[in-house]
């Protein structure tokens, strides 16, 4: 109920405040262009985000400072907290960083919104910025309407950049006039209770802007045309810091349990530091006049003082935050659990959160068909009536089969009703929603993971296909076709270490490329056995039936490790798309598979 | 650098073919050298080795790696000829 009344009441009040005060239409139109400007800045950055971001994060967030500098960079460059950390929160949800990495990032990016406050009371001020927005709008919207995605992106920062100085430039001539008719100061509250309420102020504005940035650049406008006290102004920015957690928290909504970690850890960050600018309001100010002194600040430029309180009492909080990063970590994954449903078949990573970008779509989709392989895996495993985590092991795989004469019980149809058919839906499903604004190479990529998913479920019919026979020749008294079945196991098992193997080296294009060799070998075992198939035969060591089954379980297997092999170099590559398409390009197709085989056999090795 | 050439850059830049030519050899390039060094690492183990089976799968994916390279290099040649 009151959600509805909401905006009606804000259009009310906005339009009543229009109607008799042409200066508050003039204010209120600044903080309009000034937000659709962050809107186009964001929209700009996006388009660079294809790959770039990527590289770069995953580069930059192995160590604490590395991640902390890239919040601050990331934030300085973008001009926008709420964008860092939407985009982080993307990235966790995706799997690609992981929690305390992100925590770094938002630290700094709470460092790095700092900088605004400097350019805006600095420069925006003193130079009439107005000048510099309109040639910025028109270049930028000529190349908003460009054909390539960089210059559409370059236009889109322009004329961001143009918008956010022309909503500065407006919002400072309102007050300007505004000053002239009414006297805001008259409002002014002194002492704690001033700091209350200009702190909740300034948390409500920034909550209703979604941008701290906004926030802080009407109280320097406001502050510069002398319509808010300095110490109400300095409430204000602490309230603004508080409200911007808002936008992540919103955005955390859709994410997974980390990104919902991650909001969680922006609001603590935000709300302790806010705490202690309140309860040090008066030590702070007397440090800020002491900075600003030995930087050779006026006593009377409030505005510049302002963006010293802002960047001291945000460096407050990360000096003393830094230092509990892991009992913050510890803390969140202890009250913010992972629900309970999310058993094996549940999707981890396909979030809406993660849809927000192309590379984290795409990472999402990749790091959920790794978790249907890994479910894949165990059932084709219990297939051949062998542990997963032996095939893992460094133990001879002789010496696996030799011991595992015990068939496993393993109901193939149901655990993959269970664990694989829902879970691939979920990945097709996301697919199809996520296809949105990706490139041509993008969208392949997308479809080629979607093979991947088909590959998978592909190799665990064929192993329930082979399954049957499997189960009755492994304990069989014929002790050649127990030596045959045994074979295959032994061949399947080398296939899925292989890959165990492969996946911890997918930056590696060469070894991606190495699992060809399996193909190779599959090949070749599959024409040997058809040549000593006869033998066996003619020697009755076999009867027909078995030399039947031996030799559509030997295709089964055949298939299985081509379906693996080609979901292994599509999905184990950890290298950026051109790269994976290199690679793919360079992989042995079935010709070149046979072409190799046929040359081993006239030369043997 | 004279205003021809300049505009012949800029054109090189703007066209996406070509751009996409060049980043396609770059990215094969890269794999090709990824094999080699592959190719190289496990002729060096093969001469260490004295398992029987182990030498067998070594030449194996020497015999492999260098196929695949092989592969890339004429492709990288049919991407030189385009130009």
């Amino acid at each position: 109920m009151i959600r509805k009344l909401v905006l009606p009441s804000i259009f009310i009040f906005l339009a009543y405040g229009f109607w008799i005060s042409s200066d508050f239409k003039e204010i209120a139109a600044g903080v309009a262009i000034f937000l659709f400007g962050m809107l186009a800045l964001e929209e700009g950055f996006k388009a660079f985000t294809g790959g770039l971001l990527e590289k770069i994060l995953q580069r930059t967030t192995d160590k604490l400072w590395k991640s902390l500098s890239f919040g601050v960079i990331s934030t300085t460059v973008m001009q926008s907290s709420s964008l860092v950390s939407v985009i982080t929160i993307s990235f966790l949800s995706a799997g690609l960083i992981s929690l305390a990495a992100g925590v770094g990032i938002i630290f700094g990016a709470n460092l790095g919104t700092t900088t605004g406050a400097w350019l805006v009371a600095g420069l925006g001020l003193k130079v009439k910025i107005s000048t510099y927005a309109m040639p910025m709008l028109v270049f930028g919207i000529i190349l908003v309407f460009q054909k390539s995605k960089e210059l559409k992106g370059i236009g889109y920062v322009l004329a961001g950049l143009g918008f956010l100085f022309l909503g500065i430039h407006h919002m400072k001539e309102g007050f300007e006039a505004f000053k002239d008719t009414i006297d805001l100061t008259a409002y002014a509250v002194d002492g704690y209770t001033g700091v209350f309420l200009f702190t909740l102020i300034g948390l409500a504005a920034t909550v209703v802007m979604q941008s701290s940035h906004a926030t802080l650049v009407l109280i320097i406008t406001a502050l510069s045309a002398q319509q808010i006290t300095y110490e109400n102004a300095l409430a204000l920015a602490i309230g603004a810091n508080v409200g911007t957690t808002i936008t992540a928290v919103i955005g955390s909504l859709s994410a997974n349990i980390q990104g919902k970690r991650l909001a969680g850890a922006h609001l603590i960050f935000n709300a302790i530091t806010g705490l202690i600018a309140i309860v040090f309001i008066y030590q702070l100010t007397h440090l800020v006049d002491t900075t600003s002194a030995f930087l050779g600040i006026d006593d009377d430029n409030y505005t510049l003082k302002l963006a010293v309180f802002h960047t001291i009492f945000n460096a407050i909080g990360v000096i003393v935050m830094l230092p509990f990063i892991s009992q913050l970590v510890d803390f969140l994954q202890q009250y913010l659990k992972a629900e309970a449903a999310s058993g094996p078949s549940k999707p981890r990573y396909l979030n809406k959160a993660a849809s927000e970008l192309p590379d984290t779509a795409i990472a999402a989709v990749r790091q959920e068909t790794l978790h249907l392989y890994d479910n894949a895996a165990k059932i084709i495993a219990g297939g051949l009536s062998l542990h997963l985590k032996d095939i893992h092991s460094e133990m001879p795989l002789d010496e696996i089969i030799h011991r595992s004469r015990k068939v496993l019980p393993t109901d193939i149809d149901r655990l993959y009703q269970d664990s694989v058919k829902g879970l691939y839906a979920d990945i097709v499903d996301y697919i199809s929603l996520a296809q949105g604004e990706m490139s041509p190479e993008q969208t392949e990529e997308l479809f080629l993971l979607r093979a991947a998913g088909r590959d998978i479920v592909e190799a665990i019919k064929d192993t329930k296909h082979l399954q049957k026979n499997l189960s009755t020749y492994i304990n069989a008294d014929n002790p050649y076709i127990q030596h045959e079945y045994d074979n295959l196991r032994k061949r399947l098992a080398s296939v899925l270490r292989t890959l165990h193997e492969v996946r911890n080296h997918g930056h590696n294009s060469a070894i991606i490329l190495s699992l060809d060799s399996l193909k190779i070998d599959m090949k070749e075992h599959d024409q040997s056995l058809n040549n000593s198939l006869n033998t066996l035969i003619r020697n009755k060591q076999l009867n027909p039936a078995m030399s039947v089954s031996l030799m559509n379980d030997s295709s089964y297997a055949y298939d299985v490790t081509r379906n693996l092999v080609q979901m292994g170099e599509v999905l184990f590559s950890r290298a950026e798309l051109q790269l994976k398409e290199a690679e793919r390009s360079l992989s042995l197709d079935d010709d070149e598979v046979n072409a190799m085989v046929e040359q081993h056999k006239d030369k043997p090795l | 650098m004279n205003i021809k050439k300049l505009m012949r850059r800029a054109e090189e830049y703007l066209s996406s073919d070509e751009r996409k030519r060049k980043e396609k050899r770059r990215y094969l390039k890269q794999v090709v050298r990824k094999l080699r060094q592959h190719e190289k690492a496990l002729k060096q183990t093969l001469e260490e080795c004295s398992d029987r089976d182990q030498c067998r799968q070594l030449k194996r994916e020497i015999v492999l790696a260098h196929s695949q390279r092989k592969k890339g290099v004429t492709q990288l040649k049919a991407l030189k000829k385009k130009k």
